[in-house]
């Protein structure tokens, strides 16, 4: 059963209580940087310019969750299953395909059956290295992101319950998870674990290293010459070294740059439901519910107006894969993106966010020529190595968990 | 997990806690005879009907109420275990849903003692039955215009969750037995000399008695574990998830269905269940929790034999000695509860739902 929704209704019909019952659980947490309220480190930082690009080194791994060769087998059998989530379509690696940037090459994810996402599928290539993940931030770890994953009513759809039951009766699953956290039975949470585990793994580092990776480590012919002059720009005139920087090629804050709505919304029936949804799912108000004609990103956590429209500053590597580009996918090529920036976060048409006040003013017209811009466009493909590609594995198979003459046993011991 | 059980048994508690007790005085029982008139709001009733024959009701919009509870078989499932969410199987027959809004208690194991709309939000909410988020159910509803209409006209305003548990259950009122040869005083001899039995030599009349032919208490008559619950792994987990949820110690170990047991957790009402009414049959079979027995004269030879097998079976069952002629007569009697079939446009929906959601127009200016 669905503790979630149990909650929910039964909360009064009315709308307004119905709100009131979203509003309740929508903790306030970590406040953003309000252009008042901007912390002394982050000041001190900002007096000394951003950090330099760096070359990407291991991944975290969190002392609560040690990888053993098994828990990220066990990961990746889990990561590819459709069993983990409700009506056992839709797993993680429908989302993620490994062919199409292990995202999903549309504005909008593919949904649950029966419904669209409404944010891009974003890659989990190094998402291992991201205390703060999904577009806007909302989850602090890969095993927090996964559970609200599988669980979320436009992506996995599962409950606890259900899916723990079928791994039970699946006894490869059985055997592995015995194996690997020494339960009798697999335990929901561990589920987490171990695909956690697996992504841990899936990162541009050895055989997958990025050009620019190579070139920061000193292989000066990583890069060609189109591309250094990119990144000249980048760190210079251009100005992207100011939110995409340090090892991670992003500050991990919450900007406004512009991007407009996506323009399904005004056009498509299933993409307005999950629209609004959505406004219900990450606690708005009734007024906000009713006025939200975009995503509204950070505000959803923080609930400062002025972080209406701010996203996580999208890091860069593997992106040569994931097109489209941003929250919402409305940019479909680097070339779009970089004049997208080069507008001042002004799209073709003139469209921009729908809290301009709230645009930062790192983002302004940048007076790039066109040959600036194709450095540009050559530079951010160096932060793209090998394609990633693995074989998907195949599924292990149900059996049952008791056989006729033990039924029948029990039947006469009634 | 805790809220939903505590208030289950407790509720239960109170509903059902003497029932065996009052039932073992042979004395008068409530009589059989027909079911009272139900007030009806025909728009709200109307709205319910497309309701429940709607798949965007279920979270991947591949399964309605009626996948389930099939009209042509009495609202109940065809097969002996229903089917499931896609995805699942089940453990379970589903119910017959005729009459239901008279009862008092609902599911084979009573766990609903409160009212329909609750009923109605578990269907939707549980996971191996439909699956829904109900926020998202809510706004595919209100993307379609002729529920837009129909909610206002229904005078519930927007659409919400909430109007949604009062309509459905609207229409479950007028699932209601009509014109069966016993409300028309119009059974065969047979059928009569049945009836008699059915009060008297047979005993029938101690559980399944009053307009519906139950008492809506639990009892044990000892119906053999349908071992396909736990052969097919799709209806395993099903029953997994849901005795895991309900609290049952050793969920994983158990072999069979605990029935009432789920609400007390006492050992005596292992393998109860809710005495089922007896109108409308003809149409429901397979009969019992997990659809073991086939039919109604299958049904006669079970009670004959005394019941089935199980320790803790009713001291109200006893082999009955009924003769084949006997045997006949009642199920002449079962035969004449049923009436018309429910099938016409007049309890089933059957107009097309759209194909795809109608974007709203003017999206941008209009507030959603
Ligand atoms: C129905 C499609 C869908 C499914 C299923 C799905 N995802 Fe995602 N995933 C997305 C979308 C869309 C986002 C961005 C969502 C947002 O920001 O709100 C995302 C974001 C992520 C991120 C964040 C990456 C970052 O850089 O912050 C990770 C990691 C991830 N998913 C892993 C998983 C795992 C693990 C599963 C399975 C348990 C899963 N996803 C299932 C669509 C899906
Ligand atoms: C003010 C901070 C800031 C500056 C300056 C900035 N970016 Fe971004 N960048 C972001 C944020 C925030 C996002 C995510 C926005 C969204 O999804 O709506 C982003 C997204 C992107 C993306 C899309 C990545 C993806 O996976 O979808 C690319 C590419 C990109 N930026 C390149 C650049 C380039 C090139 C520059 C310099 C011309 C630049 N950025 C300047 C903050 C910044
Ligand atoms: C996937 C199959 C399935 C679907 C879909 C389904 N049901 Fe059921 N229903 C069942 C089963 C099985 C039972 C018996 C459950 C039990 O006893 O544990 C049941 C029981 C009931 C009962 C209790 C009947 C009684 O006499 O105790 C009601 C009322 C009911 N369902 C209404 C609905 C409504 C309304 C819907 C749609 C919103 C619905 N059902 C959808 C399978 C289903
Ligand atoms: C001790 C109480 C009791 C007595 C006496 C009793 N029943 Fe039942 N009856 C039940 C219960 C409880 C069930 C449901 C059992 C189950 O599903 O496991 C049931 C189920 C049935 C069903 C199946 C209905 C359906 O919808 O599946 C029929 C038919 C039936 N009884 C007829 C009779 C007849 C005929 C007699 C007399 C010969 C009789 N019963 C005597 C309690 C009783």
């Amino acid at each position: 059963m669905r503790m979630k929704k149990l909650t929910l209704t039964l909360v009064a019909a009315a709308v307004a209580a119905l709100f009131a019952g979203c509003q309740a659980t929508a903790a306030k947490q970590e406040s953003a940087t309000a252009p008042a309220k901007m912390s002394a480190a982050k000041m001190a930082m900002k007096a000394a310019g951003p950090a330099p690009l760096a070359p990407l080194g291991k991944a975290p791994i969190p002392p609560d969750n040690k990888l053993t060769p098994e828990k990220v087998e066990l990961g990746k059998l889990l990561f590819f299953d459709p069993r983990v989530g409700g009506d056992a379509s839709t797993g993680c690696s429908t989302c993620h395909e490994p062919e199409q940037g292990w995202a999903w090459a549309e504005d909008f994810s593919r949904g649950y059956p029966g419904t669209v996402h409404w944010r891009n599928s974003q890659s989990i290539i190094n998402s291992a290295y991201f205390p703060r993940q999904f577009w806007a931030g909302s989850a602090s770890s890969n095993e927090k992101q996964a559970k609200s994953a599988a669980k979320g009513g436009v992506a996995g759809n599962g409950e606890d319950d259900i899916m723990e039951a079928r791994l039970a009766l699946i006894p490869e699953y059985k055997k592995r998870f015995k194996a690997v956290f020494g339960t009798e039975w697999p335990i929901i949470d561990d589920v987490w674990h171990a695909i956690s585990a697996f992504e841990r793994t899936m990162n541009t580092t050895g055989e997958y290293e990025v050009p620019l990776d190579k070139y920061l480590k000193g292989d000066k012919s990583a890069l060609n010459e189109e591309q250094t002059r990119g990144m000249a720009l980048f760190n210079g005139k251009a100005g992207c070294i100011n939110c995409h920087n340090g090892e991670l090629t992003t500050d991990l804050d919450f900007h406004n740059i512009g991007v407009p709505p996506n323009k399904r919304w005004e056009e498509d029936g299933l993409a307005q439901i999950t629209f609004r949804f959505e406004q219900y799912a990450k606690g708005q108000t009734e007024k906000g519910y009713r006025a939200a004609k975009s995503d509204w990103g950070f505000y959803y956590r923080s609930k400062n107006k002025w972080d209406k429209g701010k996203f996580r500053t999208a890091p860069l590597r593997y992106i040569a894969y994931t097109a489209p580009y941003m929250h919402n996918g409305v940019f479909y090529t680097l070339e779009e993106v970089v004049d997208f920036y080069n507008r001042g976060g002004i799209d073709e048409e003139g469209r921009t966010t729908l809290f301009p006040e709230n645009k930062s003013p790192l983002i302004k017209p940048l007076g790039l020529t066109d040959q600036e811009k194709e450095d540009l466009v050559a530079f951010l493909e160096a932060f793209s190595g090998p394609e990633i590609m693995m074989e998907k594995p195949e599924q292990p198979p149900y059996a049952p968990l008791f056989n006729m003459a033990e039924l029948k046993a029990a039947q006469e011991a009634k | 997990m805790g809220v939903r059980v505590t208030t289950g048994r407790t509720l239960l508690a109170a509903v059902m806690g003497f029932g065996v007790a009052l039932s073992a005085q042979a004395a008068e029982y409530p009589a059989i005879g027909k079911l009272p008139q139900l007030k009806i709001n025909n728009a709200k009733a109307e709205l319910g009907k497309r309701l429940f024959f709607d798949k965007r009701l279920s979270g991947d919009a591949a399964v309605s109420c009626a996948t389930c509870h099939v009209p042509d078989k009495g609202y109940a499932s065809k097969e002996a275990l229903s089917p499931g969410y896609p995805g699942n199987g089940h453990f379970r027959n589903a119910s017959s849903l005729i009459n239901v809004a008279h009862k008092k208690v609902w599911n084979w194991d009573g766990r609903i003692g409160t009212n329909l709309n609750d009923m109605t939000r578990e269907m939707l909410t549980e996971d191996y039955t439909m699956n829904m988020d109900m926020r998202i159910m809510q706004e595919r509803i209100k993307q379609d215009p002729v529920y837009v209409q129909m909610f206002k006209d229904a005078g519930y305003g927007e659409p919400s969750n909430g109007s949604v548990r009062k309509a459905i259950p609207e229409y479950m009122k007028t699932l209601t037995s009509a014109n069966s040869p016993f409300d028309k005083g119009k059974m065969s001899a047979s059928a009569k000399n049945g009836m008699k039995l059915f009060k008297g030599k047979a005993g029938c009349i101690q559980c399944h008695n009053g307009p519906l032919l139950t008492d809506q208490k639990a009892h044990n008559t000892g119906v053999p574990e349908n071992f396909d619950v736990f052969l097919d792994p799709m209806n395993h987990q099903a029953f997994i998830a849901f005795t895991m949820f309900q609290g049952i110690p050793n969920y994983m170990n158990l072999k069979r269905d605990p029935g009432y047991y789920n609400i007390t957790l006492l050992d005596e009402d292992m393998g109860k269940f809710v005495t089922p009414s007896l109108r409308e049959l003809k149409y429901s079979a397979p009969y019992m929790h997990n659809g073991m027995i086939k039919t109604l004269a299958d049904v006669v030879n079970f009670y004959n034999q005394g019941g089935g097998k199980d320790s803790k079976k009713s001291d109200l069952l006893k082999p009955l000695k009924l003769s084949g002629k006997e045997k006949k007569d009642l199920v002449a009697f079962l035969e004449a509860l049923s009436g018309n079939k429910l099938t016409s446009d007049k309890h089933v929906w059957k107009q097309p739902y759209p194909a795809e959601y109608e974007a709203i127009a003017n999206w941008t200016e209009v507030p959603n």
